[in-house]
C-alpha cells in the first residue's frame, strides 16, 4: 500500500513541478471545443448540438490518451522505468499508483472540458453537475486502468504515440457505450439509467482486474 | 535448438491436411452447387455455406491466440508464443473473409452493405483488436518482450468480447442478422453442404495454422543461426508444397 502512495505522490509532485501533462491535456480539450464549434452546423434555434454526449466523451478519451502517453514517456528518462520494475512489491501496486495519478489528471481534464463545452455550446451541464461528475469518474477509472496498462506497453514500442490509441480504442467500446448512454439519458431526462451504470461498473471492474494482473508482465527489468 | 513438439506435429500434419482440404473443397463445391435454392432469397443464399464456416475459423484463431498467450505467460516457453502469433494471423485472415463475404450477402438480401447490427459490430471490433495485436507484435523489439506484450493484449482482447456483447445489446440490440441456427431450421438438402462447409473451414484453419507454425519455428531457428542449408531443404518440402 505504501508503494501505491509513494508512486502516486511521486507522479503528482513531478507533474506539479513540470505541469506539462495537464497543460497539454487542458489546451487540447479547449482546442477540441473550438474544432467542434467550427465543424458542426449552426443550429437555427441556438442551443447545444445534437449528439453532445458523444462529442463530450470523444474529447475526454483523446485528452486522456494524450496524458496517458506522457505518463510513461517521462519514465524513460534515466531508465526510471527499470527502476519501477525493481520496486520490491507486487507490480500490481506500481500499476495502482500510476493509474491513480492518471485518474486524477483525467478527472481534472474532464472538468475543464465540461466547463468549456457548457460555455461554448450553451449546454446545461451545470444543472446535472453532480451525477455527470459521477459518470465521468466511472469512465475515468476505466480509462486510467487499461490506459495505464497499454501505455506501459506502447512506450516500449516504436511509434509509441500512435500505438496507444490503436491498442486502446477497440477495447474501450463497452466503456464508451455505457458512458455516452448514461450521459445522454442524464441530459435528456435528468435521470441516470441504472443499466448503463451497471455496464460501466462491470467494465471498470474487469479493466481493473485485467490491468492489475497484466501489469506484472509489461515492465522490463 | 531442435524443432519443438508443436512444430514437429505441424510439419507432420500439414501435408495430409492440405491434401484433405483439396479433396473436401471439390466435394464442397459440388454440394453447394447441388443444394436447393432458398425460396425467398434465391441463389445468393448459397453464400451462407461460406460465410458461417469462415466465422468458425475466425473465432478459433482468436481463442487459440489467447489460450497460447496464457500458456506462454505461465510456462515461459517460446513455442507457445509462436503458436499464438500464428493463430492470430490465421484468425485475422478468416475474420477479414467474414467481413468481406458478409456484406456481399447483406447487399443482396438487406439491400445495404453494412448495418451497425450487434453481430456485425462485434465481428468488426474483434478484427480491430487482433489487427492491433499484429501491429503491436511488429512494432515491438526483442523476442521475449514482444511475446509478453502480445500475450497480455491477446488475453485482454478475449476478455472484452462478452463485455462488448452486453454493451451492444444495451445500445439497441436491433438485429437484422439471423439468430444462431437451431436444429431443424435448415431447408431440406441444406444440412449436408453446411456440415461439409464447417469441416472445410476447420481443416483449412488447421492447415494454415500448421504451415504458419512451421514458418515461425523455422524463422526462429534461422535467427539463432542454427538451421544449416541441408537441414532446411528436407523438412521444407513437407508442408510448403501441399
Amino acid at each position: 500500500m505504501s508503494a501505491v502512495l509513494a508512486i502516486l505522490w511521486k507522479d503528482l509532485v513531478s507533474e506539479w513541478r513540470s505541469r506539462d501533462r495537464i497543460v497539454a491535456m487542458l489546451l487540447f480539450s479547449l482546442l477540441v471545443v473550438v474544432v467542434f464549434h467550427f465543424a458542426l452546423p449552426v443550429r437555427p434555434g441556438g442551443g447545444p448540438p445534437e449528439g453532445l454526449p458523444g462529442l463530450l466523451w470523444v474529447a475526454y478519451v483523446f485528452a486522456a490518451i494524450l496524458g496517458l502517453n506522457r505518463a510513461f514517456a517521462v519514465e524513460l528518462e534515466n531508465e526510471a522505468l527499470s527502476g519501477l520494475a525493481l520496486v520490491p512489491c507486487d507490480r500490481g501496486f506500481v500499476f495502482l499508483g500510476k493509474a491513480t495519478a492518471s485518474f486524477l489528471l483525467i478527472l481534472l481534464a474532464q472538468l475543464a472540458t465540461a466547463v468549456a463545452f457548457a460555455l461554448a455550446f450553451d449546454a446545461p451541464l451545470g444543472r446535472v453537475g453532480g451525477p455527470l461528475a459521477g459518470i465521468a469518474a466511472l469512465g475515468a477509472a476505466g480509462l486510467a486502468s487499461v490506459g495505464t496498462l497499454f501505455a506501459a506497453i506502447a512506450v516500449r514500442t516504436r511509434y509509441r504515440e500512435v500505438m496507444l490509441p490503436l491498442l486502446l480504442l477497440p477495447l474501450l467500446v463497452p466503456l464508451l457505450l455505457g458512458a455516452v448512454r448514461a450521459t445522454a439519458e442524464l441530459l435528456a431526462s435528468g435521470r441516470v439509467p441504472s443499466d448503463a451504470i451497471q455496464l460501466l461498473l462491470v467494465t471498470d471492474a474487469v479493466f481493473l482486474i485485467v490491468s492489475f494482473v497484466g501489469f506484472e508482465y509489461v515492465l522490463d527489468e | 535448438m531442435s524443432p519443438d513438439p508443436i512444430e514437429r506435429a505441424a510439419a507432420r500434419v500439414s501435408r495430409p491436411l492440405g491434401a484433405c482440404l483439396l479433396a473436401l473443397l471439390v466435394v464442397f463445391a459440388f454440394l453447394v452447387i447441388q443444394a436447393p435454392e432458398d425460396r425467398s432469397q434465391g441463389v445468393i443464399q448459397k453464400i451462407f455455406y461460406v460465410h458461417v464456416p469462415t466465422v468458425l475459423g475466425a473465432y478459433l484463431g482468436f481463442f487459440v491466440t489467447a489460450l497460447a498467450g496464457a500458456l506462454y505467460l505461465w510456462r515461459d516457453e517460446e513455442r507457445w508464443d509462436r503458436l499464438a502469433a500464428s493463430a492470430a494471423e490465421v484468425g485475422v485472415v478468416f475474420c477479414t473473409l467474414v467481413l468481406l463475404v458478409g456484406p456481399i450477402w447483406a447487399k443482396g438480401t438487406w439491400g445495404r452493405w453494412w448495418t451497425w447490427d450487434l453481430r456485425l459490430t462485434l465481428t468488426l471490433l474483434l478484427w480491430f483488436v487482433y489487427v492491433a495485436y499484429l501491429l503491436l507484435r511488429s512494432f515491438t523489439e526483442g523476442g521475449p518482450r514482444t511475446a509478453r506484450f502480445a500475450s497480455v493484449y491477446g488475453m485482454a482482447g478475449l476478455v472484452v468480447i462478452p463485455l462488448n456483447y452486453f454493451a451492444l445489446e444495451l445500445a439497441g440490440g436491433r438485429s437484422m442478422h439471423p439468430e444462431n441456427l437451431e436444429g431443424g431450421s435448415f431447408g431440406e438438402g441444406m444440412g449436408l453442404p453446411f456440415a461439409v462447409g464447417m469441416l472445410v473451414a476447420l481443416v483449412a484453419f488447421a492447415w494454415l495454422l500448421a504451415l504458419r507454425v512451421r514458418i515461425a519455428g523455422l524463422r526462429a531457428r534461422v535467427e539463432e543461426g542454427e538451421v544449416l542449408a541441408g537441414e532446411t531443404a528436407a523438412p521444407a518440402r513437407g508442408g510448403a508444397g501441399s
